[in-house]
């Protein structure tokens, strides 16, 4: 049975247009759709394939393409093999629909996604503040959030500056290759 | 009620042996090293476990390495605790509790920050969710870094702590109260002005005798300005109408 649902899966999804599909191995699939057609690829996939472990969402930013990339990651007990679905949404408004309705704990990764990437899921139950309860920054996962800026701004460092270190400068030696020159 | 508190004797005896002067009563004085000899030696631990290096304490404090055996034990609540251990980086969140919970430990208290994180951010020097720099919101005695410190680095570190202890140098306690104003405005910095704990420092150091002229400053009068009264949590019972008998 579950062999044959691979096979029947493989050739549907093949077969349609605007959907990409790229078979890694036996155990690991890759989709790539259009954000209109997700919601349902992830119906049928939960239903007649039985796709219905949702075992994360994660979310890429890619600033330069002006893209959030979402990626839904779904297993099957019965075909023994996960599905990653990507789709890309622009990064402007940043406003995507929630799977709440497909799968539940979805609540839970977009919750964090919202918090880390600013992105607002439609439908979602709950979207307040998750991890970073006592941060009003912006969310600090975009790309555009500066962390060394803000660090920088925020914080000092401590010198070390220690005895055998200026032994070795009054001998004419000492540092040659600092961290920041490597980088 | 600051009167009362002011007039309980033992005070100056405190005084006395906690500044490193001698007195002039060599018994006293025998007396007095006796009493950091044995402070030195009896230590419960507060290990508060923030971040990884935390994976160290298990066998430093259980019998491969042991440090039970240098009379130091772990201890579950700050306010019967010596020493503060801090394993690790320290998110801005942790950091709060952090204070909360050393503020609340009974003098003298110790701190111990394990980690290279907890020295100058560590491998999370970039990030913006850590505190870099432990000691400046609140005092630390000793540093152990390393990334992470191995039981035996942790072990020395503790001993040189007995070490300081017992000859009188551990003291940062009292720098708390000192320059609480200091502190305050690093914590501010932090946690935006109206930042606040349960514990009244200003008032502690009253009653220690602490009091000098870092103690207040516009950070305090700051802290004065946004600083609600604490009160007690309210508690209703209801009870259901009993059944006729
Ligand atoms: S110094 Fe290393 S081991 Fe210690 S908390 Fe930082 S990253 Fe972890």
């Amino acid at each position: 049975m579950s062999k044959e649902l691979n096979i029947w899966l493989d050739n549907l999804l093949s077969d349609i247009e605007s959907v990409q599909f790229q078979r890694r191995n036996s155990r690991r699939v890759r989709v790539d759709v259009g954000s209109e057609a997700l919601p349902a690829l992830l119906e049928l996939l939960q239903g007649r394939a039985s796709y219905v472990h949702l075992s994360a969402i994660t979310c890429v930013d890619w600033i330069e393409d002006g893209q959030f990339e979402l990626v839904y990651h779904v297993w099957s007990y019965e075909t023994r093999s996960l599905v990653s679905v990507h789709t890309r949404i622009p990064r402007d408004p940043g406003v995507y629909l929630s799977i709440y309705d497909l799968y539940q704990p979805a609540a839970f990764f977009e919750r964090d996604i919202h918090e880390m990437y600013g992105l607002y899921f439609e439908g979602s139950p709950d979207m307040e503040k998750f991890i970073l309860t006592e941060w009003n920054g912006p969310p600090p996962m975009r790309k555009d959030f500066d962390g060394e800026a803000f660090v920088n701004e925020h914080f000092h460092w401590e010198q070390y500056h220690p005895q055998w270190l200026k032994d070795l400068e009054e001998e004419g030696g000492g540092i040659t290759v600092r961290p920041e020159d490597v980088r | 009620m600051s009167n009362e508190l002011e007039n309980i004797p033992i005070r100056q005896e405190l005084e006395v042996l906690q500044s490193g002067q001698k007195r002039t009563n060599p018994l006293a004085n025998v007396f007095d090293g006796l009493v950091k000899f044995c402070r030195s030696r009896s230590m419960f631990m507060l290990h508060y476990c923030t971040g990884c290096g935390a994976i160290e304490l298990p066998p430093a404090m259980t019998s491969r390495f042991d440090m039970e055996r240098l009379g130091i034990q772990p201890m579950v609540t700050p306010r019967q605790a010596d020493i503060l251990l801090i394993t690790g980086y320290v998110s801005i969140k942790t950091l709060k509790r952090i204070i909360l919970t050393y503020e609340q430990m009974g003098s003298p208290k110790y701190v111990i920050g394990i980690c290279s994180c907890t020295v100058n951010g560590g491998m999370y020097w970039q990030s913006y969710a850590t505190a870099k720099v432990l000691r400046d919101y609140l005092p630390v005695d000793v540093y152990i870094a390393g990334c992470m410190p191995r039981p035996e680095a942790v072990i020395s570190g503790l001993r040189e702590l007995m070490e300081d202890i017992s000859s009188g140098r551990a003291e940062s306690w009292k720098k708390y109260y000192q320059h609480y104003d200091y502190y305050l405005g690093n914590q501010q910095k932090l946690f935006g002005e109206d930042w606040q704990t349960p514990t009244d420092i200003i008032a502690e150091a009253r009653h220690y005798d602490l009091m000098t002229e870092h103690t207040l400053g516009e950070h305090t009068a700051l802290l004065e300005k946004h600083q609600k009264p604490l009160e007690a949590l309210e508690m209703r019972l209801s009870v259901k109408d009993k059944q006729k008998v």
